[in-house]
């Protein structure tokens, strides 16, 4: 078991894998973050070097992911709604916002676009 | 108000159940109840639905499902392999088949007669020693067909004797000058044997006690399946691959351990971990071994004693080329991606193809191409072809396609492969692995029909049949349609 950024990961899991399970943190952004620490792609968390594992947090701690950046994100689409502005109005009822049709497929509007976005996260907002 | 006589009625109707069958039937079905009272109903387990009821679907529910991807968890109680089991069953190599039959007339190739070139034509066993040494390179492929017969055994083709005649010049020189570097790329059609041929070079190459160093698959080293770290005080920067290094060393001391074990260090390398006492390279390695971050020091280290006068040459050989011709799959730390020359391994083999690098006690350069898994690497492709039609048709050179990318650091390694000339002044040449001829595909026949895998009478007219079926004796096809394929 090792510690990354205060997350458990299991030593058999990538650690692509394993960055990207953080919130903000996709394909482009672990490749970037395992290349500046000369990670190759199928490393497994369980054979970095302790010092990789340090600098991998620093790096992470340093980074706008998890509850910051979904604190960001819920405050901008809060603004929108508490201004009265049309996408925020949309963003209060879970419908589409940059004018798509509604005659049919919104499921992924009303997955996504409430004021809650993003979810509360592994370690509650 | 109610009246009393219902009242009674009601009572009476539960407590004697018995004198009216027609009413007990239904309500035996019911929780048995005192009257007016819901308290045992309510607290009652809930009845058990009956199996295979199941409410009728909704309207507008669909109810046909032919996806195949979404069945209910099937009842898939097999066991998984180990992990690991799988690559390990894939990369199984397999050298004997004890269903083949002993071929008597089948000589071993040995120190003496193994450069011979009486052997032309011919089928010759691997002596046990050197199969072991081919097992630690790894110079076996899955694809080969080894498994079918009773031990390994090799037919030695012209080009197989071409490549013994470069060693005996390294061995010892015409003109007593000074130990020749020789390099060869070899390039043919699929399956026409270019690394079997690099095999039978390595085997010769034990044989004659050389000290072999084979890079077993190119790919492996590039595709970023194994570590990486930059190597400091580096002017471009490069990187190492301690893990792939580390094993690299421990193939090398398992296939040379004779030499390794019988010289000692000369030299004071700077390394990182103190030797023992009265160092033999057996040693040097092993530290490289056990400690993967000191292993590039211990292989510059180890090249340096190798090099060291009066030591045997070396065979350094390497297979799928055009992996090592472009970028890998590794990225810098600003997200580039690395040319597969600045990996330190690369760039060592890359030096002594290129000639950049002399091997100081001779020896060869070997490097197969790959035409099953290669990717694009046009500067090989072009300096493949140029060398080869000088070598067949020298009037009709092809022209470089201005419109392909060229990669200008391939090109640079591989250019003396475009200097007019025979092999020998330049030191690169090609070495091009076409089909076998009617008599080598007839005495490879006659071994696998004395193998008992080919059941039928080995005559001109077969023989033939099969070398045109097989493409003018494409040695691969050739086992394919005799060997594999029963009709």
């Amino acid at each position: 078991m090792v510690f990354i950024f205060g997350i458990n990961f299991n030593e058999a899991s990538l650690v692509k894998r394993s960055l990207e399970s953080f919130y903000g943190i996709g394909p482009k952004v672990s490749q970037r973050i395992m290349a500046r620490f000369h990670i190759h792609p199928w490393a497994k968390v369980g054979t970095l070097k302790n010092t990789t594992v340090m600098d991998l947090t620093a790096e992470l701690s340093n980074m706008k992911i998890e509850n910051d950046l979904r604190r960001e994100v819920q405050d901008n689409i809060r603004r929108l709604r508490d201004m009265g502005s049309y996408r925020g109005r949309r963003h209060a009822m879970g419908l589409p916002v940059r004018g798509q049709r509604t005659r049919t497929q919104i499921t992924t509007a009303r997955r996504l676009n409430k004021i809650e976005r993003g979810g509360t996260g592994r370690i509650q907002m | 108000m109610p009246s009393p006589i219902c009242l009674r009625s009601l009572s009476q109707l539960s407590l004697d159940r018995a004198a009216n069958v027609s009413i007990t039937s239904r309500t035996l079905l019911a929780p048995q109840t005192a009257c007016f009272s819901t308290s045992a109903a309510r607290y009652a387990a809930p009845p058990s639905k009956r199996k295979g009821m199941v409410a009728p679907p909704k309207r507008g529910e669909r109810t046909l499902n032919v996806k195949k991807g979404r069945k209910a968890p099937s009842a898939d109680t097999g066991k998984r392999p180990a992990p690991g089991d799988r690559k390990a069953m894939r990369k199984r190599i397999v050298l004997t088949n004890d269903n083949a039959l002993e071929v008597s007339s089948l000589k071993d190739l040995d120190k003496a007669t193994a450069l011979s070139e009486k052997n032309e034509g011919q089928v010759r066993g691997l002596p046990e020693q050197v199969v072991d040494a081919l097992r630690a390179v790894e110079a076996f492929k899955t694809t080969q067909g080894w498994s079918l017969f009773r031990r390994p055994a090799t037919l030695m083709r012209k080009e197989t004797i071409q490549l013994a005649k470069l060693l005996k010049e390294v061995e010892d020189p015409v003109d007593g000058q000074q130990k020749k570097t020789l390099r060869r790329v070899l390039s043919g059609d699929r399956m026409s044997g270019k690394s079997t041929l690099l095999l039978q070079g390595l085997a010769m190459a034990f044989l004659r006690d050389w000290v072999v160093i084979n890079l077993p698959e190119a790919q492996d080293i590039t595709n970023a399946h194994t570590d990486y770290a930059p190597l400091p005080s580096s002017q471009t920067q490069q990187y190492t691959q301690d893990t792939y290094t580390a094993t690299l060393l421990s193939q090398i001391l398992k296939a040379n351990l004779k030499f390794l074990e019988a010289t000692p260090v000369t030299t004071n390398p700077p390394l990182p971990l103190p030797l023992p006492a009265k160092p033999t390279l057996k040693h040097l390695a092993e530290l490289g071994i056990a400690n993967p971050e000191a292993s590039w020091p211990v292989f510059v280290a180890l090249w340096q004693e190798l090099t060291q006068p009066g030591h045997p040459p070396i065979m350094l050989a390497i297979d799928g080329l055009s992996h090592i011709m472009r970028n890998s799959e590794y990225l810098s730390a600003d997200v580039k991606p690395i040319h597969a020359h600045d990996l330190t391994l690369i760039r060592h083999f890359v030096d002594h193809l290129s000639g950049a690098k002399p091997l100081p006690n001779g020896g060869i350069v070997l490097a197969a191409t790959s035409q099953s898994n290669a990717p694009t690497s046009p500067a090989l492709d072009y300096c493949v072809q140029v060398a080869e039609a000088m070598q067949s048709h020298p009037d009709n050179i092809p022209h470089w396609n201005p419109y392909k990318n060229v990669d200008q650091r391939a090109m640079d390694v591989l250019k003396d492969l475009l200097v007019p000339g025979s092999g020998g002044a330049k030191g690169l040449d090609v070495i091009r692995v076409g089909g076998l001829s009617k008599q080598e595909a007839r005495s490879i026949m006659e071994y696998y029909a004395e193998s008992g895998m080919l059941r039928a009478k080995v005559d001109d007219g077969f023989v033939s049949e099969k070398w045109s079926l097989a493409g003018m004796g494409n040695i691969g096809e050739l086992e394919r349609v005799s060997v594999r394929l029963r009709i």
